[in-house]
């Protein structure tokens, strides 16, 4: 048992105890508190950084970053994400004259640039034409009859007496291509293993008059053919019709910021008011009321919306925003509504609210220091959580087509317009599709994280 | 006295929490008779549960961890295995009952199936044969119409009726030890004097043993043949039933005492509640877990753990330096 | 239970009478005209057409009409697709949409059950964090995206194999089902995941668990007796709205993979503004999302006994 020497043991009376050390730590407002918890919280601070980020990012970015979203570049068009590109400055373009171009086999008759590729090649004994094709991938080996279809875009069947070259103007882009001339035979049969192959690395050209219009050239700089120029910078590249990206997003933002956070503000302060009247009001009004409610929550929501929609209509110079926010708001409401109207009745039988009855207190009175403040806190986690579906159904119906109008950029219609380029250039649907996903991720996570910090009752269990 | 049936020996559970190492059951010995009742009394937090619970594993490892310590059943190990000799030790050699009846049933399966449940898992009978037996099982804890009620799910019963139903299903299998986690304490009064009757009915019938967790002396006088007092981790006092009521030898025993109404005294009588809460177990004390509150403390107790001294008679033993021969029994 | 389905089914019907409303009024009140296109070109043939679709008689008659029509089950006849009845519109695309919803509820509620269970069961060790942080993204990224990542991937994975494993788009067979069915799916099976999870650990702390532990039941078996019952009953709760969910984001689906079903079919019809077509078809989904809901419910009345007998 014990290891002391018993003859040092002391069988005095103890003195009287200190009383235990108290537990004391500052008294804190309902709100301080739960600052205090969200701070605890990294991931609803991170997200929280995110989000005031996004806002700026909407707000401040148009200033900062001044290129008009609907201005085309049509020498940049669907670039990926980089630095500032360069194009090499050219003659005006003048009609091929053909001459006689040293080497054999399939071969290019100049330097290949955004303004045109010539090739030439040698004859072939059972020709009766030659089927020019080009190519993004690189072909596979060995050709077979099966990989003909994979031979890329047909460019146009060359008959020997027209000379055995083949000039390409059609929408060049500054990338690596494939360039097939295949013989085809008698009954118009392709012979495939005759076929010749070239990969052909186009340059970006411009002329020096095109880049004086664009304000490329500086003035003071005397500039000539075969200069390099620099291009207009698209940080995050360009979509299909040349646009900025990075400006569309800006825009874009707006929009899907501006639906994502009035439409939930405005459905959950009308949810708000009804839910509360319901509560407060009691009896058949209550009945009456929640009822109604019950019915719209059983509306198939999306279909509501694009019924909404096509109902509040798409004026001229109308981009389909306020319709859609409307429609958001005519059916968002119910649940909002519901869960204040039981936190109300919930709240009134409590026995705090009987105390202060009991002392007298008016009715504005327990409105004001009883049952708004309690209920505060699950209104501002409906909040939260109702941004990102906001967000999420504007991105819907934008993707469907049944959002805002085209011109007009959002998150949702970009990546509609970006799903269809999907697979030459991601860049136009994955950089939309991030920002939605970021924006929702962060709202979700602050969400959870306010709803742990706010309420004991709806915390989640982890 | 013949060798006891459960030998407990020095044990020691630990938990892993946030907040650090919890040591709850800081080295236990104690030890139960064929026949008997034991309980095991002390207020909330003192160890009692969890002491009793990790001698059939049921203390979820991790966050716990028994450190030191053994349990002999017939003087068979049974700390730490599943199965003793081919039987279940959970379930076929030690049964349990728990607090709160009403959540330890599953909500979504007949009360029938619950009872038969171990008779088929572990004794494999066919599921017809258990399901008779669940019902004279039913029969035997008193439930009217035992039959139809097998047929029913837990909400359709009272918090009594419930009880009734776990002890049916912890006696399934004809257990040697019957543990009793705060059997009534989740009752009315009127329905605990029955079920503690059904109780001790049950163990007589069955020669079977009983350990008995309260923290109700008023069970403990009804039921108990030994009494083992806990406090802070640690066995303060063991005993008959007679010597803990009528020979305490621990102030805290007294102190509980003094805690509890009595009706044999005809007296206006003063309940006296101990001051103070118990120690915090992330950091327990090196001395006596009760000095803080021991309104008989001396300067020995703060910083030495007092060993366990004898009362004279057999099994009667308490822990506290009042007992040397050195302390002046001043008060 | 028979009073109960009875009620809830009664319940239905009038929620499916004030979707049919609600739909009749809002499209009546769209602004421009259904017969201002190129059809009705002289008076003598618009007279016609308004007679044909009633568009003559008062509003209270049309909708009455309307209330009768749908009432026996006729949703009336197209206006942009001559003498084609919207019924036979359903009877062709619904069957298509709900083979893809159907597979995509079963990914979604098998998926979530055994995710959930899975990381409830490695709780804070790497398999629960790994899958909780794919829910996280999973309840975060937009069907589309889902869709266009899934439609990507199958197109690299069959050029990379060289041959066409799994179709890229379009309809006729199970392998066209596949992967649009699970990219469907998978926000609802984040969504289920995390619910069975926080089901799953508060089960797990049960009482019953314990005292069927204490019974002397291995872990399996308390797992797969007592836990799972249990922990599923809230997901189950859950599956109506999920469904409903499902069924309008297969719109996406069905678009990005060029799948011929009601959703694209409603879209192409809102934007060809085909009154009959868009109200069918709403009264339709609204009727079939209602007793879905009511059906899940009764679902559930026979797994968990305590809304059974009440």
């Amino acid at each position: 048992m014990s290891t002391a020497n018993p003859s040092e043991l002391d069988f005095s009376p103890a003195p009287e105890r200190a009383p235990q050390a108290r537990l004391v730590r500052p008294s804190l407002s309902y709100w301080q508190d739960a600052w205090r918890r969200l701070r605890l919280n990294p991931r609803a601070m991170i997200s929280l950084a995110i989000v005031v980020g996004l806002l700026v990012f909407t707000l401040v970015g148009p200033m900062l970053w001044r290129l008009d979203p609907a201005n085309q570049d049509l020498e940049q068009l669907s670039i990926p994400p980089g630095a500032a590109r360069t194009a090499h400055i050219v003659e005006p373009y003048t009609a091929w004259r053909r001459e006689a171009t040293p080497g054999t086999g399939l071969r290019l008759a100049s330097e290949a640039t955004t303004q045109s590729v010539r090739l030439v090649w040698d004859a072939h004994p059972s020709a009766r034409a030659f089927e020019v094709f080009r190519d993004i991938y690189p072909p596979t080996h060995p050709p077979t009859q099966s990989t003909q279809d994979a031979l890329g875009i047909p460019l146009g069947e060359i008959s020997p007496q027209d000379g055995l070259a083949f000039e390409d103007r059609l929408a060049l882009e500054p990338i690596t291509y494939y360039y097939h001339v295949v013989p085809v035979g008698a009954g118009n049969r392709l012979l495939s293993d005759a076929r010749e192959t070239i990969e052909v690395e186009v340059t970006r050209a411009i002329t020096l008059e095109e880049a004086t219009q664009r304000g490329l050239v500086s003035t003071g700089k005397k500039t000539q053919v075969g200069d390099e120029v620099e291009l207009a910078w698209h940080p995050l590249g360009t979509d299909y019709l040349g646009r900025d990206m990075l400006a569309r997003l800006m825009y874009g933002a707006r929009v899907s910021l501006f639906i994502g956070i009035v439409a939930p503000f405005l459905y959950v302060l009308l949810g708000v008011a009804y839910g509360s009247l319901a509560g407060f009001v009691g009896g058949a009004t209550d009945q009456t009321l929640m009822r109604f409610a019950d019915f719209v929550v059983a509306l198939p929501f999306l279909l509501f919306m694009i019924l909404f929609k096509v109902l509040f209509g798409i004026g001229p110079g109308e981009s389909g925003i306020i319709p859609m926010l409307i429609a958001l708001v005519i059916l968002g409401w119910p649940a909002t509504a519901r869960l204040v109207r039981g936190q109300i009745l919930q709240i009134r039988e409590e026995s705090y609210v009987s105390a202060a009855r009991l002392m007298g207190s008016p009715t504005g009175y327990l409105i004001a220091r009883h049952m708004i403040p309690n209920t505060l806190g699950v209104i501002l986690v409906t909040l939260t959580f109702a941004i990102p579906s906001a967000i999420f159904t504007e991105a819907f119906l934008s993707f469907i087509g049944m959002g805002v109008a085209p011109p007009t950029p959002s998150w949702g219609s970009m990546s509609n317009e970006g799903i269809k380029t999907m697979l030459v250039s991601p860049h136009e649907l994955i950089l939309p599709a991030i920002f939605i996903s970021v924006t929702v991720l962060a709202f979700n996570l602050l969400g959870d994280g306010l709803r742990d910090a706010l309420d004991a009752r709806m915390r989640s269990v982890e | 006295m013949t060798r006891p049936l459960l030998e407990v020996e020095d044990l020691a559970v630990e938990f892993d929490t946030h907040g650090g190492t919890v040591k709850a059951v800081r080295g236990v010995s104690f030890a139960l008779h064929e026949g008997q009742t034991l309980a095991v009394v002390g207020e909330s937090g003192c160890g009692k549960s969890v002491c009793v619970q990790s001698l059939v594993g049921l203390v979820p490892m991790p966050p716990g961890r028994i450190t030191s310590g053994s349990a002999r059943l017939d003087g068979e190990q049974i700390l730490g295995r599943e199965t003793v000799g081919g039987m279940r030790v959970r379930g076929q050699l030690i049964g349990m009952i728990f607090q709160d009846p009403m959540t330890s049933l599953n909500p979504t399966m007949r009360i029938g199936d619950q009872i038969a449940e171990p008779l088929h898992m572990h004794q494999g009978m066919r599921r017809r044969d258990a399901r008779m037996r669940a019902i004279e099982l039913l029969e035997l804890s008193q439930v009217g119409e035992a039959e139809k009620r097998s047929r029913q799910y837990p909400f359709e019963f009272s918090g009594g009726m419930l009880q009734r139903v776990m002890i049916a299903c912890a006696l399934a299998c004809e257990p040697r030890i019957l543990i009793a986690d705060e059997p009534t304490t989740a009752l009315d009064v009127t329905i605990q004097a029955q079920i503690l009757s059904l109780m001790r009915d049950l163990q007589r019938e069955r020669k079977m043993s009983l350990i008995l967790i309260t923290h109700d002396l008023g069970v403990v006088a009804q039921m108990a043949d030994e009494v083992v007092v806990m406090y802070a981790g640690k066995v303060v006092e063991t005993g008959s039933a007679d010597d803990i009521f009528y020979a305490s030898g621990h102030p805290y025993t007294q102190g509980l005492k003094s805690a509890m109404p009595q009706n044999q005294d005809r007296r206006a009588q003063q309940l006296e509640p101990i001051a103070g809460s118990p120690p915090d177990l992330f950091d327990p004390p090196t001395g006596c877990g009760y000095f803080e509150r021991c309104p008989r403390a001396m300067q020995v107790c703060e910083a030495h753990q007092p060993p366990d001294f004898d009362l004279g008679k057999v099994q009667h033993r308490c822990a506290c330096w009042l007992h040397d021969a050195r302390a002046t029994h001043d008060s | 239970m028979w009073r109960y389905t009875l009620k809830r089914l009664i319940q239905g019907l009038i929620t499916v009478w004030f979707i049919a409303t609600t739909t009749f009024f809002v499209m009546h009140f769209v602004p421009g005209d259904p017969l201002s296109d190129a059809r009705a070109t002289s008076e003598q043939i618009r007279e016609n057409l308004e007679a044909r679709y009633g568009l003559d008689k008062p509003l209270y008659q049309q909708y009455y009409i309307y209330l009768r029509n749908i009432a026996s089950g006729d949703l009336g006849i197209s206006f942009t697709q001559q003498n084609r009845e919207v019924n036979d519109i359903i009877r062709e695309h619904f069957p298509v949409s709900a083979a893809l919803g159907v597979l995509a509820v079963v990914f979604a509620a098998l998926g979530g059950i055994l995710w959930g269970a899975l990381t409830a069961l490695f709780r804070n060790r790497m398999p629960d964090v790994v899958i909780m942080f794919l829910v996280v993204l999973g309840v975060s990224v937009p069907s589309f995206v889902f869709a266009a990542l899934g439609q990507l991937s199958l197109v690299t994975l069959n050029d990379w194999l060289g041959v066409s494993v799994l179709p890229v788009a379009g309809w006729g067979s199970v392998q066209h089902l596949l992967v649009p069915a699970l990219v469907l799916g998978l926000g609802t099976m984040a969504f289920l995941t995390r619910l069975m999870r926080s089901s799953m650990l508060e089960v797990t702390n049960a009482d019953y668990v314990r005292t069927a532990k204490a019974k002397g039941l291995n872990a399996t078996q308390i797992f797969i007796r007592h836990q799972l019952r249990n922990a599923i009953l809230p997901v189950i709760t859950v599956l109506g709205p999920a469904i409903a969910t499902i069924t309008t984001g297969g719109f996406v689906v069905e678009l990005v993979f060029a799948i011929p079903g009601l959703g694209r079919f409603f879209v192409q019809s809102v934007q060809q503004l085909d009154y009959t077509v868009i109200m069918g078809t709403t009264v339709f989904y609204g009727g079939f999302l209602v007793f879905m809901v009511i059906a899940v419910d009764l679902v559930y009345g026979l797994i968990d006994p305590r809304v059974r007998v009440e």
